[in-house]
């Protein structure tokens, strides 16, 4: 059986891939903002797993200006969505290998 | 490694499929408000013309239809190109245009509707669109369009002459308002 991604197991940052996923892979990713919401967390607990994220290699940021206000952009990676599908189907396998035990 | 049981995989997987959800209405959301502002400050201007001219109603109405198909195009334009996502094709476009022949035909060449009936059936044959869509994509939609269709049955038993300009601000000021909910929400 495949091993869960410790990384992408964590359920907040689980969340944060998920909502990456998401998007299409030709879409420009999401706002912090609007990751803030979408998960709920605060911004400093956010920001710490997203740059764990990061440093895995999972999500780009993108930081600009929109006028005078600062835009954090997150986006996932190549690897962090095959890092996301691969963990998906190893919690499928869990509970597929679940239902065949007798 | 961590190990988890099925229990808690089945958890992890149903917070996936909770967040997919968010993510998906959210981008809904944001393309569809942009859209209510757009068609709202049009039917606002088209129900004004109607009330100061009615002469000109007519014309107004068409080029509100012309603008607002004009406006979706662009505005899903851009949406495809900031986020991939297609919204708007021919089959849409179609659609669109064969709702609109159906509420023409409907109003028009069987029912012999009034101008006052014909300012009340529209709104409500959209917002009924509206309100179906919301049943799948989101509540906020299902509140926007039975709100707008009562206000709009009060407007046509209880509004006299003015019956138009309260349509400017039920239809219209209810569609941009709707569209800026959305935006927040």
């Amino acid at each position: 059986m495949a091993e869960l991604d410790d990384i992408i197991h964590q359920p907040l940052r689980l969340k944060i891939m998920a909502a990456l996923n998401a998007l299409p892979a030709a879409a420009s990713g999401l706002e912090f903002s609007r990751l803030k919401k979408l998960t709920g967390a605060t911004d400093g607990n956010l920001g710490a797993h997203i740059e764990t994220l990061a440093k895995a290699g999972y999500v780009a940021v993108e930081k600009a200006f929109v006028g005078k206000k600062p835009q954090t952009t997150v986006t996932a990676t190549a690897a962090g969505r095959g890092a996301f599908a691969r963990h998906v189907a190893t919690l499928q396998e869990i509970i597929a290998a679940s239902a065949r035990q007798p | 490694m961590t190990s988890i049981d099925s229990r808690e995989a089945a958890s992890a997987l149903s917070d996936i499929d909770s967040i997919v959800h968010r993510v998906r209405q959210s981008r809904i959301y944001d393309l569809t408000s942009l859209m209510l502002i757009l068609w709202g400050a049009l039917t606002f201007a088209g129900y004004l013309v109607t009330y100061l001219s009615p002469r000109h109603a007519g014309y107004a109405w068409i080029a509100v239809y012309v603008t607002g198909t004009v406006g979706w195009a662009l505005i899903s334009a851009s949406n495809r190109a900031r986020s991939g996502i297609r919204s708007f094709d021919i089959r849409i476009l179609a659609a669109f245009l064969l709702f609109v022949a159906f509420g023409i035909f409907s109003s028009v060449w069987l029912g012999h509707f009034t101008p006052r009936q014909m300012g009340t059936f529209w709104p409500i044959y959209f917002m009924l669109v509206y309100t179906i869509a919301g049943l799948w994509v989101g509540q906020a939609f299902v509140a926007i369009g039975l709100s707008i269709i009562a206000l709009t049955l009060v407007g046509y038993f209880y509004i006299g002459e003015a019956f138009p300009l309260w349509m400017a601000f039920v239809n219209g000021g209810g569609l941009i308002l709707g569209g800026l909910w959305m935006r927040r929400s």
